[in-house]
């Protein structure tokens, strides 16, 4: 009885993992710092991926907002990682020091980690729980889309 | 497959103190009985670690059986003046595995850990093993070096390491490759 009664709840947890996404390709690459980060060294914490280009309009923006959102909540566990597609790494730098931006960018000019993540329409926001799962994918944001992702964002935190 | 029967039988172990704690009578179960579950479900946790452990050799025997595996691993001595970058390793020039290594995996390997870069499959007879290191040494200088072996491959299991180690004299890294006896 007591087996059965496991396997049930196993099977459920099985399908509400399945349901939460998932689980985000891990990736190493090297920041316009030349420091080298990979995801899976984010285990524990909630991720933002933010993909982004020089030549997208709409991405400037939310580099911006995911840097206030940083320093809201990165004492809480949340990280946010640019991932540049330019094949350029000085306009990439460039354009985050004019930003302001004070987490890492990584250079993606091979594209092979936004093929993984599908990023063909930038910018491209991916939320990652402490688990390693894909929760959200988010493209440019208006008022009431950032009002969900912050609820998203700070469920995701509260796990 | 594997990872898919761990899932389940982490949801069952998992599942475990869910059960325990949604019994309906609790005032009336006795400290005993918890405690004997608490040990019942401790002792299924360490036998579900056995089993993925027991299944993950199982994968690498049928995927990698000791007739043709090879193993190709990073290791670094403390004293090395040498902040490793990346390690692109070319077997028989066909490139298997190009590893960026972060501050943290870097810190591992100066602590005494091996980094296990490849794991593959090579048939027998003579295969040449070439890796190319790229790194800072002292004062900021860009190391690419590249190293060369020649693998024997017999009937065991090869396994051959790529040793950093630092030359305190002339303050220069030094790369090393070896095949494990």
């Amino acid at each position: 009885m007591r087996l059965l009664l496991a396997a049930t709840v196993a099977a459920i947890s099985l399908a509400a993992t399945a349901a939460e996404g998932p689980t985000a390709p891990d990736f190493a690459l090297t920041s316009t710092s030349g420091t080298n980060y990979r995801l899976s060294e984010y285990r524990g914490e909630v991720v933002a991926l933010v993909f982004w280009a020089s030549w997208c309009g709409d991405c400037r923006r939310e580099l911006e907002r995911f840097e206030r959102l940083r320093r809201t909540y990165g004492s809480v566990g949340f990280n946010v990682l640019g991932v540049n597609l330019d094949p350029e790494p000085e306009r990439a730098a460039a354009i985050a020091g004019a930003a302001g931006i004070g987490y890492p960018v990584l250079l993606d000019s091979g594209k092979d980690v936004s093929k993984n993540y599908r990023a063909d329409d930038l910018p491209l926001i991916v939320l990652i729980d402490r688990r390693g799962a894909i929760r959200a994918r988010h493209q440019a944001l208006d008022e009431r889309e950032e009002r969900g992702l912050l609820v998203s964002l700070r469920d995701l935190i509260d796990e | 497959m594997r990872s898919a029967i761990i899932s389940f039988l982490a949801g069952i172990v998992m599942s475990m103190p869910v059960l325990a704690g949604d019994t309906t009578e609790p005032a009336a179960e006795p400290a005993v009985g918890r405690s004997a579950l608490d040990s019942e479900v401790q002792s299924l946790r360490r036998e579900v670690v056995d089993l993925n452990r027991d299944l993950f050799m199982l994968e690498e025997d049928l995927l990698f059986p000791a007739s043709t595996q090879v193993a190709v691993f990073v290791s670094m001595d403390s004293s090395t003046f040498f902040a490793l970058d990346s390690v692109q390793l070319k077997v028989d020039d066909k490139e298997v595995a190009n590893y960026l290594y972060t501050a943290r995996e870097q810190d591992a390997l100066k602590r005494g850990g091996v980094h296990r870069l490849w794991l593959g499959n090579l048939k027998a007879g003579e295969h040449e093993v070439v890796a190319f290191f790229t790194g800072q040494g002292t004062h900021e200088r860009d190391y690419k070096r590249g190293t060369t072996l020649k693998v024997e491959k017999s009937v065991g299991a090869k396994y051959v390491e790529l040793k950093i180690s630092g030359k305190v004299s002339k303050l220069q890294p030094e790369f090393v490759v070896r095949v494990w006896e």
